[in-house]
Parts: structure tokens; C-alpha cells; sequence
């Protein structure tokens, strides 16, 4: 139930005007949806402007996540645009008293046979375009090179405002103290050094928050560092817990029993960090009428929800606008800096901008939850699956809510996305436990998927390698959708997998994935010495149709760093509920000198299937093609991440 | 608080503050540029990067009592006259980012390594990177625009 006139409208000028709740993050939605509302309607793009993630004024949105804004809201402002141009065709051909199907409309106008001409905007003019937006109004995918509509310029000139860039008349900067380790409580505070010095604002203190304003960040940062604060140790994390049972067929112990090859393995994947390259900021102008938050967040309406009931006020008079931020991956899900800057502004009656800490970033933010997965499998005779059956326990994936009260449907999306291995599996018992965790746990790019695909297509290598099968032939015998089967064929071609030698230190891996619709295969080309380094990535990937080819390769090879990172550098270093790494040099990501020298990406594209997403796929199986082809480069075969030589 | 004059995109600006302030908080807090972004304050992730004297160098851990007359050029005094410079221009063209945070810095480093090194080799190139994370995972994007300016081809 979606209406033409809350998702679009044409300005005198002829600008074509979308609006979704949807937020830019660096995943390039601004220009493909511009390129897709411009086809749909018949406009070159740089007349379309997308409004995107400000609660007054664009559609309600549950936020920006699971690679899912291309194939819904991407699809339904196409289906907009075109249902827009079906309603100026209409109007033109009542005007000129001929049948709409003589009429074109192109290029911002509408045209008959006989050259007669009418702009969309004088068309528009005659009434708002209204009405109920249909599921089969057509979605028309441009092809070819898209146009730059994006903010390229103005982030290379420097012009492009993050949220922690905002400066506003009688704005003051703001710092928050974070416990030392999580759900630590505050003990005492000595703020009479910081309360003391003359360019210091205000301490606000309200329990266990304290906060320090200054009209300067240097100021505010010299504030808190004044504090002298007395943390409680940290309670033990609740002991509840959560099993979902997603396959439980009677029969898979037995089958496991009588395979003709079977293999068990433990995998385990440790607390990675978010870490955005920008830590968490935004800018609050909390007034006695309503509250305006500009933030860097996937979220705006949870944010603006979430400020409502801090502030003990009606939605609607929050304002929630989404500010460009740095590329989150699941931390800007959570509302933590607009929080942290509503209370300081409600405090002191002005604006007020919060930028976390790179410190306090590491210590405080959500992290991927930690994920072991016990695997036993079975092949018969043939090399086809008789069972499989995954115990896998792991923290939660969610950013709100209690554990044990959300539904069943959304946990297992969460908490178990990619459980289930793609494959035809006679039978199969695959449960997930979910347990706290002693650190604070959330979504990271793909929440479950990337480590239970390390597990599962780790497996299925090592199966292979029990069986003396292809890894490749493995898959393909077992596999029973031809999209994954198309993908898998295709990459292994555009890697030269059959011939491509290995050994001597350099291998090749490959794994695939069936993410949210879309359907990924990848091979990774490694070599081991001196270090583990990935010489070359391929990846063949089915995400129906491409709406912005270069923008979705981007996606990709961004996918295959952030994957690449996790499998050979990242882990979180803690000690319990206390995080210890500081900064980069304690929590080191993948650099330049990581970097493949070629990524070499196909779609398998066919040209009218509707687009799925693009945005966390190329990051999920990257990792156990990682860990194959190092155990095809010198046979040593690692089944926790990050993947080291030496143990 | 002390008053200094610094040069900064071609310009003299007078600035009071205490010569520990860093550059990038002068900056960002007191001239208006926030091109130059906070990642770390530590000089460990290169989103501060700016020209000091033509190098590439971490504002965050530049005091501002050592400026000197050193000439500052922040990303934005690249483009001339509202024109892009050629490695503007290539980050532009080769979709050399994502969500940009990490932009600014791997522009200033590839233009200080173009003025010194009109012709880097790739490991010169990746060299003159090696400072800078990206989470968005760019890192071959940018190896391109740098050759593509050097005219190494693409």
C-alpha cells in the first residue's frame, strides 16, 4: 500500500523529486536510484533529485540494512516513475484528445505524432499526481555506464559534510564518558578540575552518563580527560539463552553413521569491530517545541523513536535528518551518538555536536558477535550429501530488543542467516544457540552469514578433500539451484579453475553463498609465503539485474577488503567484559599492501530478473575461499579466522 | 592562547590558540575546513592527511606552535578556481571511494606522491597509500586514479 504522492512529485521546474527513508551510506543508492526513477519516467538523471532518510519528510523506514534498499525501495521508485508517466501521458492525450498509446514521453516532455510538445511540468501542473503505486507496474533497469550524480565532487573538494563536519550558529561540542568495560556502572565522579576550567561549558552528569560541553572539540576533549571517574566492576552477563532449531530431520545421525565419507570439524570466528574509518557523530538542537537530530545513522525513524521517548515526547517532534557518515556496516544501526548529543543539548539549551573517540569507539560500540559452528557431514559412494548437521553457537546479532521476547522469525534472521548450507541435503539438523556475550554485540556487514559460510563451505572443502573430489564438482553435484550452479560454473571459467596450477606455496579456494536472493561464488588466489596474501579474487555474482554496474563492483570488491580483512588481520582484543585495543595499532584492518592486484567481477546477469542487493553478498563467502586455497597452497588447513601460518 | 598566522591554502590567517592545539582541530573548529577528517587523533589512519610544505603529513599530530610559515594545503585548496586537479579529477573518474571519509587523505597523499614521483611504480603507489585505511575497501580504485594521472594506463 504505497502512494505516487508520498514517494514523488514534479517541481515547476521539471525536477523529478523521490523520496525514500532509505540512507546513503557510500553504497551508491542515491545514483542508482536517480538512474531508475530517470528511466522509469523519461528524464535524463541530472533532473532527478532523491531525497533520502529525513523523518519529516520522507516515507517511514525500519532502516538501511541486508542489501536490501536497491530491491525494495529502488524497485517501488521505479515503479513510481513509471506510474507517473503513465498519468502525463493520460493527461496529454485527454488534452489533445488522442489515444495515450500514440504518445511518447521522453526526456521531461510528452509528444505526439504530430509534434506537439508538453512538459511534464506544465502537465503536472494541472493537479498532483496521486494514486495507489501497483506491484506490476512495470521496473524498467537502464543498462549501460550510469551517469555521476553522485557526490564525488564534492567529496574530493572537500565540500561534503559528515555529520562530526557540521558546524551551526551557537553550536557547542560535546563528550561523553564510556565506562571501561561494558555495563560497568558509575561509581563516583570528581568533575571539580574539569567544572574548574574556564573553557569549559558544562558537566552534565544524570546517572551513569556524564558528559562534558565546550565550544571547542579540543576543549571538551580536555574537559573529560579532567574527570576523575570510579567504574564498578561489571555485573556477569544474564544468563539466558535462545536455541532455534532450523532443520531437526530424525534420520541425519543415522545417515551420518552409514556415509560412505564423513568429517567433523570445529570452526570458530572471533569478536570482530566495526570500526567505521569516521566514529559515530551527530548534532542535536534539543528546544522546548520538539528536537532536531542530524546524524550519521542507518536508522533515522529508530533514532527518532528512541529520542522521543528520552525526551517524553510525541514522535513527529523529533526530526531525525540522516547526514552523510563514514561507511558504518551495521554500527550506525544503533543510536548511540544522537542519544548521547540530545541529552547534552537538552542540558544546556543549545546545539550540541558529539563525536566519539577513536577509543572510545573500540571499547564501547557493538561488535560482530563471536560464532563457533561443530560440523559433521556425510557423502555417499557417489559424492552426494546423505546428511549434514550444524550445532553452532553464537551472541546476538540485533541491535534492540531482549533476547528472549523477540519472535522466533526475527532471530533466525538475525542470528542464523546462512545457517543452512544451499545445498540438497537428504537430511540435516542444523541448530543454533545464542548465548550473551561479555562485550556488547550487534550486526556487522551480514550479521550471521560470513561466519556460517566460512563454516559450511570451509566443510565442504575439507569434505571434498576427505571424498578426493573437486571442490568445484562437489558443489555443482550437489546443488540444486541453477543460479548458484551458474555462478559457480562461471567463476571457476573466469578463474581458469581447472587449470590454473597450485601448489608450491600458491593455491587457489572457492566458495559460494545464496545471500538474500542473490547468489555469489568467489575464488581466491593466494599465495603463503612470506605471509598469506591474496594475490588475485574472482568473483561471479547473480543479483538480477545490474542497476549501476560500475557502483555494484564497487560493492563487491569493497565486500571482498572487508572479508579479506576478517579472515587474515581482524580480531577484537578483550579481556572479558573489557575491551582492550585502543586504537589501529591494537585493532589493525586490511591496508593497502592487502589489497589483491586484481578483482576480477562478472554478472551473470540476464537482463529483466528484478534486483536484489549487492552490498553484503561479495563479503560472505570471501572468507572460506580465503582459508581453501591456503590449504590448497601448502596444506595446512585453518578453521578459525584471523588465518594464520604460524600457531 | 597565543596568536599565530599560518598560511593556508594560499591565504594568511591569524588564529589564537594554544600552541599545542593540533593543526586539524584549528582547522576543522576554527577556519571552517573540515575536509581533513578525525579518524583516530593519533595519525594512524590518514583521514587527516594535509600538505605541510608539499608532504603528506597527519594534521592531528602537527602542533601548531611548529607550523611555522610552512605552507598548508587542505583538500580544499586543490581545486583551482573551482577546477578539479588532475587526482581530483581521477578519484572522481575511477569511483575511487565509497562513502569518502578516508577521501581527502588519499587524495592529499597521491598528490604529494605525483609531485615528487611524476612516474611511480605500483609499489611507490602503494607506498604512498600504506597510511591510509579505508573501510569501504577502495585501496585498488585509488592505485588506479594515481596511475591513471601518472598516465600509466589503466
Amino acid at each position: 500500500m504505497t502512494r505516487l504522492e508520498e514517494r514523488l512529485a514534479i517541481e515547476p521546474d521539471g525536477t523529478i523529486v523521490v523520496r525514500s527513508g532509505k540512507v546513503e551510506i557510500g553504497q551508491g543508492i542515491r545514483r542508482s536510484f536517480a538512474r531508475l526513477v530517470a528511466a522509469g519516467i523519461g528524464v535524463p538523471v541530472e533532473r532527478v533529485r532523491v531525497e533520502l532518510g529525513d523523518t519529516a519528510t520522507t516515507p517511514w523506514d525500519m532502516g538501511t540494512f541486508g542489501s536490501l534498499s536497491t530491491r525494495t525501495d529502488g524497485a517501488l521508485l521505479a515503479r513510481a516513475a513509471h506510474f507517473a508517466r503513465r498519468q502525463l501521458l493520460d493527461r496529454a492525450a485527454r488534452r489533445w484528445n488522442v489515444e495515450p498509446s500514440l504518445l511518447a514521453g521522453e526526456n521531461g516532455a510528452v509528444r505526439g505524432p504530430d509534434g506537439r510538445c508538453a512538459t511534464y511540468a506544465e502537465l503536472a501542473a494541472e493537479a498532483p499526481l496521486t494514486g495507489e503505486i501497483r506491484d506490476d507496474e512495470p521496473l524498467s533497469v537502464p543498462r549501460g555506464p550510469a551517469d555521476g550524480t553522485d557526490d564525488g565532487r564534492a567529496i574530493v573538494t572537500g565540500s561534503l559534510r559528515f555529520a562530526g563536519d557540521l558546524r551551526t550558529p551557537g553550536m557547542l561540542h560535546g563528550r561523553v564518558l564510556r565506562p571501561p568495560a561494558h555495563g560497568a556502572r558509575l561509581v563516583s565522579l570528581d568533575d571539580r578540575a574539569a567544572r574548574a576550567m574556564p573553557s569549559v561549558t558544562a558537566v552534565i552528569r544524570d546517572g551513569d552518563f556524564v558528559g562534558v560541553v565546550a565550544e571547542r572539540a579540543r576543549t571538551a576533549r580536555a574537559g573529560l580527560r579532567a574527570l576523575v571517574a570510579e567504574w564498578s566492576d561489571p555485573p556477569p552477563p544474564p544468563q539466558h539463552e535462545r536455541t532455534l532449531v532450523l532443520r531437526d530431520d530424525r534420520d541425519a545421525n543415522q545417515a551420518l553413521a552409514a556415509a560412505a565419507h564423513a568429517f567433523a570439524a570445529i570452526y570458530e570466528l572471533p569478536h570482530v569491530a566495526n570500526a567505521p574509518l569516521g566514529p559515530s557523530a551527530a548534532l542535536a538542537d534539543v528546544r522546548a517545541d520538539g528536537a532536531t537530530i542530524q546524524a550519521a545513522t542507518q536508522r533515522p525513524f529508530g533514532v527518532r523513536d528512541d529520542v522521543a521517548r528520552l525526551l517524553g515526547i510525541a514522535p513527529p517532534r523529533a526530526r531525525v535528518i540522516a547526514v552523510p557518515a563514514a561507511g558504518s556496516f551495521g554500527r550506525n544501526n544503533s543510536s548511540d551518538a544522537a542519544i548521547d548529543a540530545v541529552r547534552l543539548s537538552r542540558a544546556v539549551g543549545r546545539p550540541v555536536l558529539v563525536q566519539w573517540s577513536r577509543a572510545d569507539e573500540l571499547h564501547a560500540a557493538p561488535n560482530r558477535p563471536r560464532l563457533s559452528a561443530h560440523v559433521r557431514a556425510g557423502l555417499d559412494a557417489n559424492g552426494r550429501f546423505v546428511a549434514w548437521s550444524s550445532d553452532i553457537v553464537t551472541n546476538p546479532h540485533v541491535y534492540f530488543g531482549d533476547l528472549e521476547r523477540l519472535p522466533d522469525e526475527l532471530v533466525a534472521m538475525t542470528c542464523a542467516r546462512n545457517a543452512v548450507p544451499p545445498y540438497r541435503l537428504p537430511a540435516a539438523h542444523v541448530a543454533v544457540k545464542i548465548v550473551p556475550a561479555a562485550i556488547r554485540t550487534a550486526a556487522l556487514r551480514s550479521l550471521s552469514a560470513a561466519p556460517n559460510v566460512f563454516a559450511i563451505e570451509s566443510a565442504v572443502d575439507e569434505l571434498a578433500a576427505t571424498a578426493r573430489l573437486d571442490p568445484l564438482e562437489l558443489r555443482l553435484h550437489n546443488c540444486d539451484h541453477p543460479r548458484l550452479i551458474r555462478v559457480l560454473e562461471c567463476v571457476a571459467e573466469r578463474s581458469g579453475w581447472a587449470r590454473r596450477p597450485r601448489g608450491g606455496g600458491v593455491g587457489l579456494g572457492l566458495a559460494c553463498a545464496l545471500y538474500n536472493d542473490t547468489y555469489v561464488a568467489q575464488v581466491a588466489e593466494v599465495e603463503t609465503s612470506p605471509r598469506i596474501r591474496v594475490r588475485r579474487a574472482w568473483c561471479a555474482l547473480d543479483c538480477g539485474t545490474v542497476v549501476d554496474p560500475d557502483g555494484a563492483r564497487n560493492q563487491i570488491e569493497g565486500g571482498i577488503m572487508h572479508a579479506l580483512s576478517w579472515a587474515l588481520v581482524e580480531q577484537l582484543p578483550h579481556d572479558g567484559p573489557r575491551v582492550t585495543a585502543n586504537n589501529w595499532d591494537d585493532y589493525p584492518i586490511a591496508r593497502c599492501h592487502d589489497a589483491p592486484d586484481s578483482i576480477d567481477i562478472v554478472f551473470t546477469d540476464d537482463g529483466h530478473t528484478p534486483p536484489t542487493g549487492v552490498g553484503e553478498p561479495g563479503a560472505v563467502p570471501f572468507g572460506a575461499a580465503i582459508a581453501n586455497a591456503v590449504a590448497a597452497a601448502c596444506g595446512v588447513r585453518r578453521r578459525s579466522e584471523p588465518i594464520a601460518l604460524a600457531k | 592562547m597565543t596568536r599565530y598566522v599560518l598560511v593556508v591554502n594560499g591565504r594568511e590567517v591569524a588564529v589564537e590558540a594554544p600552541g599545542e592545539a593540533s593543526l586539524l582541530d584549528v582547522l576543522r573548529d576554527q577556519l571552517d575546513l573540515t575536509g581533513a577528517k578525525y579518524g583516530c587523533g593519533e595519525g594512524k589512519c590518514g583521514a587527516c592527511c594535509v600538505l605541510v610544505d608539499g608532504e603528506s603529513l597527519p594534521a592531528c599530530r602537527q602542533r601548531l606552535a611548529d607550523i611555522g610559515e610552512r605552507a598548508i594545503v587542505t583538500v580544499e585548496g586543490l581545486a583551482a578556481g573551482g577546477e578539479l586537479s588532475a587526482v581530483q579529477e581521477a578519484f572522481v573518474e575511477e569511483n575511487a571511494m565509497q562513502c569518502g571519509y578516508c577521501t581527502a587523505g588519499m587524495v592529499i597523499a597521491t598528490t604529494a606522491l605525483l609531485a615528487k614521483t611524476p612516474t611511480p611504480s605500483g609499489a611507490e603507489i602503494r607506498a604512498a597509500l600504506e597510511p591510509h585505511l579505508c573501510r569501504c575497501g577502495v585501496y585498488e580504485r585509488a592505485i588506479r586514479a594515481a596511475k591513471r594521472v601518472a598516465g600509466g594506463g589503466r
